[in-house]
């Protein structure tokens, strides 16, 4: 079966253990609270398309394990993110201290231009919170990202996270921050826009050639 | 007047209905409800012709009936048998596995008999201690230090419980805040173990064995302390032995060369185990290879979470457990068997796929896996690879890499 899109972009769930991540791509995909959840070894998977200012995306998800020991295998599969959702527990401070890495990690593997948007998740657990809204914020305006504080439970702006980045990598196509055709940017071109861009040049290729028609 | 003219008919025919039941040994049940009544008296009565066809109209379908249930009921028959025959097997096979196999274990365990039986999986009575045997002891581990390290991991948690912050000096240049959140982590991902069978969360009946193994490893080994993964491993170990034997074999195996690699992430080496098995891969499956090279599916991709978990994660557990027999026989080979058996298996599917689906397909399995059709896909697949097997072909890529780490081309040719 055969998916129409304009483009697709990599995506990376990253961040410590047990914030939720996996819950957020399936929150995201599924439409519903992931109840029985398992820890992921290695990098699970999720893709969907989606409609952002008036193009269709697919977004192709790399969700990756947590622990620290994994990340001499997770930070393989950065090579070629075009957004990431850095995600931390607003109940745990542990997990907010670690992003720095996090973010290191991804700047330096995947891309200096990665667009990251900055996820304080389990926001329906406020009465246990340890990270307050505002402290995030900062960071988050410190180190250029976007941020929202999440909940995978309720849905609350798990959506918008993930279409939150995409607008911004298109915005950055259109502006030409960003060149889907330089190697390992993390786009590509789906078969709708390639039919567009082909057109012209294979047209030019044909035209000297006899017409049969 | 009709009325009493049929009553007092002296030469009543037998009514059809129990004619036709009398000369049924074999009683229909459908057609309880299907009863050929006379005409009510008040009516006049059928024309004899009439009554003859639908008599017959009658019978026709009760004997219908009647081969249909024979047919069900041949077909239930069959099936209790069947059942009966697996489970006369299975009580065999617990027999031949008690009375034959574990008393003479040291000479019978690689013979061709009981090869093939252990092919057939361990009856789940006697499988820890098949598992045990086969996973043997090389460490030495006495039941008296599994009781010291649970009882060095109990002071730990009660010291991080309290607060208590004067810990010990750090041994093995681990920092407190590393083993913290390592016994944290441990915590967490209990309650993340095998959700679904709601016995290895806070209050399940397995809550503790679980927390003790897993504690008590992280001090016999703190070098290598909890990784993610092992507390599927030392579940399913937790379903078939006590808790001592469980952690015994569970540091006995975690010590194998490959999970030794795996469980220490040690990458490099990780990436020649992908790489022996990659060929293996193009050796059996070369129409798949292919189709997995053109979309950059790389192996670590699924194989990282079948074999951290030893499948137990990505299989249904009884199917899990037949692997983890093999497996015990066979050693690490058959872990890269099964994968290739798995990919075989789903070969015509996962050709027609593009990256995004097979990653998220082999990723997350179907969960109704056949495990006979698995493992008759097993069975077809080769270890062997220009007359190599798999230990030397692994051998020979371990010496390449190192050959490569030194960095010296003169080396390489």
């Amino acid at each position: 079966m055969a998916e129409t899109y304009d483009f697709l972009f990599k995506f990376l769930v990253i961040g410590s253990a047990g914030t939720g991540k996996s819950c957020l791509l399936h929150q995201f995909i599924e439409n519903k609270f992931k109840q029985d959840s398992n820890h992921t070894i290695g990098v699970e998977f999720g893709s969907r398309v989606v409609n952002v200012g008036g193009k269709t995306v697919k977004l192709q998800i790399w969700d990756t394990a947590g622990q620290e020991r994994f990340r001499s295998v997770t930070r393989s599969y950065y090579r070629g993110a075009a957004g990431a959702l850095l995600v931390y527990d607003i109940t745990s401070r542990e997990t907010y201290n670690s992003l720095a890495a996090w973010l290191t990690d991804a700047r330096t593997l995947a891309s200096p231009n990665i667009v990251v948007i900055l996820c304080g998740n389990k926001k329906d657990l406020d009465p246990e919170r340890e990270v307050t809204f505002l402290e995030a914020s900062r960071f988050a305006q410190e180190n250029e990202l976007m941020f929202l504080e999440t909940s995978a439970l309720t849905g609350e702006n798990v959506e918008e996270a993930f279409l939150k980045c995409a607008r911004t990598i298109l915005n950055k196509i259109d502006s030409g921050e960003l060149d889907p055709e330089r190697m390992g940017s993390g786009i590509q071109y789906g078969d709708a826009s390639l039919r567009q861009l082909r057109q012209p040049r294979s047209a030019q290729a044909v035209a000297p050639q006899p017409c049969g028609c | 007047m009709e009325y009493e003219d049929k009553v007092g008919r002296p030469s009543k025919p037998p009514s059809p209905k129990q004619n036709v039941r009398k000369n049924l040994d074999f009683e229909p049940l459908s057609t309880t409800a299907l009863i050929l009544e006379d005409r009510p008296a008040n009516l006049p009565a059928k024309p004899a012709e009439e009554a003859q066809k639908h008599r017959q109209q009658y019978e026709e379908m009760v004997v219908q009936a009647k081969k249909r249930e024979l047919k069900e009921a041949q077909r239930r028959k069959k099936q209790l048998e069947e059942r009966c025959r697996v489970e006369e097997s299975i009580g065999n096979a617990v027999l031949t596995w008690n009375n034959e196999i574990l008393p003479n274990w040291e000479t019978m365990w690689c013979s061709r008999k009981v090869r093939d039986l252990w092919w057939q999986g361990i009856p789940p009575s006697v499988r820890g201690k098949v598992w045990s045997l086969a996973i043997g002891n090389e460490l030495n581990i006495t039941h008296e230090l599994f009781d010291i390290c649970l009882a060095r991991a109990k002071e730990r948690w009660r010291s991080l419980s309290t607060g208590g912050s004067e810990l010990e000096n750090e041994d093995a240049g681990f920092s407190a805040a590393d083993r913290e959140a390592s016994l944290e982590l441990i915590k967490l991902d209990i309650s993340r173990t095998f959700p679904n069978l709601c016995i290895f969360q806070q209050g399940g009946p397995y809550h503790d064995m679980l927390h003790s193994i897993l504690g008590a490893y992280t001090c016999y080994r703190p070098d290598v302390g909890y990784v993610q993964g092992m507390s599927f491993i030392a579940a399913v170990l937790i379903l078939n032995l006590d808790t001592a034997d469980a952690f015994i074999a569970f540091s006995n195996l975690l010590n194998k060369p490959c999970q030794m690699a795996f469980f220490r992430v040690d990458h490099g080496l990780m990436l020649t185990y992908f790489a022996a098995f990659e060929v293996f891969f193009e050796e059996n499956l070369p129409k798949l290879f292919a189709h997995f090279k053109k979309n950059n599916l790389t192996p670590d991709i699924y194989l990282i979470d079948w074999i951290f978990t030893l499948y137990s994660k990505s299989l249904p557990l009884d199917l899990a457990c037949r692997i983890w027999d093999v497996f015990c026989r066979d050693g690490e080979e058959f872990l890269f068997r099964t994968a290739l058996g798995i990919l075989k298996l789903f070969e015509d599917i996962l050709t027609k796929m593009d990256f995004i689906h097979m990653a998220q397909f082999l990723t997350r399995l179907p969960e109704d896996l056949p495990a006979e059709e698995l493992f008759a896909s097993i069975a077809t697949i080769q270890m062997q690879s220009r007359n190599k097997k798999w230990a030397q072909v692994l051998t020979a890529l371990q010496k390449d890499s190192r050959e490569m780490e030194k960095g010296s081309p003169a080396l390489r040719h």
